[in-house]
């Protein structure tokens, strides 16, 4: 009745390449068949290993020429793919005043735009301050960045200037002079 | 003296080491050991004789290219087995879609083959190389390989508790297929066999 479970055990041992635990082998002396089957198991390495030199394959060994030829042919194979020209992509000799043209044309355009658009205030200004920053001193960089203020201050001045010597001129009237 | 040649006492391993560095002798050497095996062992994965030559072949190909990397840590025969499998189950992919082959009708042998039959059931291999195609795997890599329970389960992608389980049953297979040949030898009268299987 629990013959199957026995074989499976002895199965088991046998791949493991244990000996049969006690109660299996009290079992196999009870069992015929059971006994059968772990002879059998016992046996079947040897068995095996006899008959495997009858069967393997032997064509004169036709087999392994086939393959090493195979192995060389990719060897060769190897070298000249590498060496094989990469193919030139050719152009079509209508295509090649065209493309020049265009070409021309593309290159006119962005000149024109580059010389004739102005780069925006910001753009300038934030070249300038990274200008600063890598080259000046922090004293340097603070005096530069007031220098706005003092650009207007003195436009100011300058605006002021004029304006008096407009009204002096205009009006002839000298503060502090007595009048002839 | 030793005349053997260099090559010939070096292991699968050592051997496997000089073909990445470019010693063809080496992979030949590696070639004649294992291209019988692997023809056996993928028997029963493609017809004709043909196509077993053509992927060992494929085997041993995508074994050169791919020689770099291969851990020396590991072993050879597994590394192969491994390839093997995977080339003849993307060979049978392929082959599955090109064609569906229809199923062969059973042949009656004849007294002649019946004969060579007999003969070939003396050896265990011959009688195994009936069994399922994944119990036959299993027992050639078991035991003409020597490979533990763990290791085939790496190769044929399965778990070690199925490959025990597939060991088993080769094992009773094979038993029952003893006694059977035994049994239809005493009936012939050519080989007085006795019974031994007759409860499995």
């Amino acid at each position: 009745m629990f013959c199957t479970i026995y074989k499976w055990l002895i199965s088991q041992a046998t791949n493991s390449g244990k000996p049969l635990s006690g109660r299996l082998l009290r079992h196999t002396h009870r069992c015929s068949s059971c006994h059968e089957f772990a002879q059998f198991c016992g046996s079947l390495k040897t068995k095996l290993a006899q008959d495997k030199q009858d069967i393997l394959y032997d064509h004169d060994k036709v087999l392994d020429q086939k393959v090493i030829s195979a192995v060389h042919k990719e060897l060769t194979s190897i070298p000249g793919r590498q060496a094989e020209p990469r193919k030139k992509t050719a152009l079509r000799p209508a295509l090649v005043p065209i493309l020049a043209a265009a070409f021309l044309i593309l290159a006119v355009s962005m000149s024109i735009i580059f010389l004739t658009v102005p780069r925006s205030e910001k753009e300038i200004s934030l070249g300038r301050i990274s200008e600063l920053v890598s080259t000046a001193s922090p004293e340097d960089i603070l005096g530069k960045l007031e220098s706005p203020l003092e650009r207007e201050y003195l436009e100011l001045k300058q605006t002021l200037d004029s304006t008096t010597k407009f009204l002096l001129s205009s009006f002839n009237y000298h503060i502090g002079q007595q009048a002839e | 003296m030793n005349t053997a040649s260099p090559i010939k006492i070096l292991s699968d391993e050592e051997l496997a080491l000089k073909v990445a560095r470019g010693s063809l002798p080496s992979f030949e050497e590696l070639v004649s050991r294992y291209s019988s095996r692997l023809f056996y062992f993928l028997r029963h994965r493609t017809e004709t004789d043909q196509d077993i030559e053509d992927l060992v072949q494929e085997t041993f190909l995508k074994a050169f290219k791919g020689i770099k990397s291969f851990n020396p840590e590991c072993k050879f025969s597994t590394w192969l087995y491994t390839i093997a499998v995977r080339q003849a189950i993307s060979r049978y992919r392929t082959n599955k879609k090109r064609k569906a082959r229809p199923k062969a009708l059973p042949r009656i042998p004849d007294p002649e083959e019946i004969v060579i039959q007999k003969e070939e059931s003396k050896n265990l291999w011959r009688l195994a190389s009936n069994l399922p195609k994944k119990e036959f795997e299993a027992l050639w890599l078991h035991y003409s390989e020597d490979m533990p329970v763990k290791e085939i389960a790496k190769i044929t992608k399965k778990k070690p508790i199925t490959v025990r389980v597939l060991l088993h049953r080769a094992r009773l297979n094979l038993a029952r297929k003893i006694d059977q040949s035994a049994f239809s030898g005493q009936l012939a009268g050519t080989t007085p066999v006795k019974h031994k299987f007759s409860v499995l």
